[in-house]
């Protein structure tokens, strides 16, 4: 289809070239869709939007961006290599790898600066990003000195100065309180709302519904195990108990104790 | 951090709590002082000036009276005049006095004797000139130190950055220095963590030989987690399009 952006054919990775990370992965992604890879901690979630934002490259298997291979020599080319950066924007899983400046400002405008970005529009932007994610106060100080919400929404914002068409997302949400949660997922939705494409790591099963219209389970043998509509994924309790994402929770009720599976989807009711 | 008497640990809740204190902290740098309402760029330039002229100064007594205002503009920036002798003085008898002491003596500095006293039969000989050479020395270093603490502490440091890219310093030096200063402090985190965390675990006192055990093994840790640090921040610049170029 001439809208597929990514195509994964059997991608195979691993780190040092002894711990596998990806066995086999076979994924398409369309303009437009939102996304969300969920799995257990080390089921290569990270490892795959890594390769998806042309970091590191399948060992086996192929993987396409804009029905281009994406290899290293493929990155040797200057032209496609900004034109890929200007395209995919990557939010990593630890901001505090992403904020790596002096200030906050200057990690927000780093990206701009190094695929010289138009002046006027990339300060356009700024202003719309600090007034969106409420950093305005943030912006003189140093990333050192802010708390993980504060890092997170930087980091993200350092991303969508540039304004790619693809927005990659590892756990954006993972220890932020609720309402800054809430900010987050307003602000994807309405990015895919205006045609972006997002894809979202995350253990929050809460906000799988929010963030995709198409959602990939990833085993501890480092797989795709299955995929489809979140509603669907969802609701297969076995799978995602197989799958260390949701637990079996005991606690008593007057004198009896009831055991469930915990979803984390929204508070349970009893009756 | 760490109130028990073992050496180790009390060594790194020292050297922790100074970093903390001393090279990250803004506190005096955002205080409306004198040198803080100053452009960092015209203080810079100042700082140069009087450090360069220093060093041509053969008057001690010239030193002083820089000593002196340099103690005033610390009052005049509302810095902590007791922080600020704390801050300039820790480092500087070790640097400079032990430099220092051979030149008091005859051996080394010939003249006229002022002192003399034996020790194991071998007489020694403080001299004038050795004692006015060796205060001469200690006060350069006392006043140019005070003069370059003060100017770190009353600028921020990205101000003090930029500054540099003001002079033509070559970018990849800034940048780089930038990252240190960054990732530093990040590592102090850690290694504080982690020292609340065996503390949580193992309790207030632990043998000695465990005790180095567990640094050592921290020091590994911190080793492999700041290459892999390396990497990270290497594929976060990546993404962003660097290219290699500051």
């Amino acid at each position: 289809m001439s809208n597929l952006i990514f195509e994964l054919k059997d991608a195979c990775f691993s780190y040092l070239r002894k711990y596998p990370a990806l066995a086999g992965i076979d994924i398409d992604i369309r303009q437009g869709e939102k996304i969300a890879v969920i799995g257990a901690n080390g089921s290569g979630k990270s490892t795959l939007l890594h390769m998806l934002d042309g970091l590191i490259f399948p060992d086996k298997g192929i993987i396409k961006a804009f029905g281009v291979e994406l290899k290293e020599s493929a990155f040797n080319d200057e032209n496609f290599s900004i034109g890929f950066r200007k395209k995919v924007g990557l939010v990593f899983q630890n901001p505090d790898v992403q904020l790596f400046c002096p200030t906050v400002r200057e990690d927000i405008m780093f990206g701009p600066l190094q695929l010289g970005l138009e002046k006027e529009r990339v300060k356009k932007r700024f202003e719309e990003l600090a007034e969106d994610l409420k950093i305005r106060d943030l912006l003189d100080r140093s990333p050192h000195q802010l708390s993980i919400g504060e890092k997170r929404k930087v980091a993200i914002a350092s991303t969508l100065i540039i304004d790619p068409d693809i927005l990659i997302l590892d756990e954006p949400t993972a220890g932020l309180d609720p309402l800054t949660t809430r900010h987050i997922i307003d602000l994807l939705i309405e990015a895919n709302n205006s045609g972006k494409t997002i894809v979202t790591s995350t253990h929050d099963l809460h906000i799988v519904e929010e963030v995709s219209d198409v959602v990939y389970v990833f085993s501890q043998d480092k797989k795709i195990v299955k995929y489809g509509e979140p509603d669907t994924i969802l609701k297969d309790v076995e799978l995602l108990q197989a799958n260390n994402l949701v637990h079996i929770h005991s606690h008593k009720h007057k004198d009896k104790i009831h055991a469930h599976p915990h979803l984390h989807l929204d508070h349970h009711s009893h009756q | 951090m760490f109130k028990n008497n073992n050496f180790i640990e009390r060594s790194i809740a020292g050297v922790l709590s100074f970093l903390k204190e001393s090279v990250f902290s803004d506190e005096y740098a955002l205080k409306k002082g004198f040198l803080q309402s100053i452009d960092p760029k015209i203080k810079v330039v100042l700082f140069l000036l009087v450090l360069i002229a220093m060093l041509f100064i053969r008057h001690s007594i010239i030193l002083l009276y820089f000593y002196i205002s340099c103690l005033t503009f610390a009052w005049l920036s509302k810095i902590s005049i007791k922080f600020f002798l704390k801050r300039t003085w820790v480092f500087i008898p070790l640097f400079s006095l032990f430099i220092a002491v051979p030149a008091l003596f005859s051996v080394f500095t010939p003249g006229d004797a002022i002192v003399t006293f034996k020790i194991a039969k071998a007489s020694f000989i403080i001299t004038s000139q050795g004692l006015s050479g060796a205060i001469l020395f200690v006060m350069r270093v006392v006043t140019s130190v005070s003069f370059a603490v003060l100017l770190s502490i009353t600028t921020r440091h990205f101000e003090l950055l930029r500054t540099l890219r003001v002079f033509k310093i070559p970018q990849v030096f800034v940048m780089t220095l930038g990252m240190c200063y960054r990732y530093i402090f990040l590592f102090v985190e850690i290694v504080e963590n982690t020292y609340i965390a065996i503390k949580s675990r193992v309790g207030a006192k632990i043998h000695y030989k465990k005790g180095q055990h567990i640094v050592a093994w921290n020091i590994a840790h911190l080793w492999a987690r700041s290459c892999q640090f390396n990497e990270d921040v290497y594929k976060a610049m990546l993404s962003r399009g660097y290219k290699g170029e500051p």
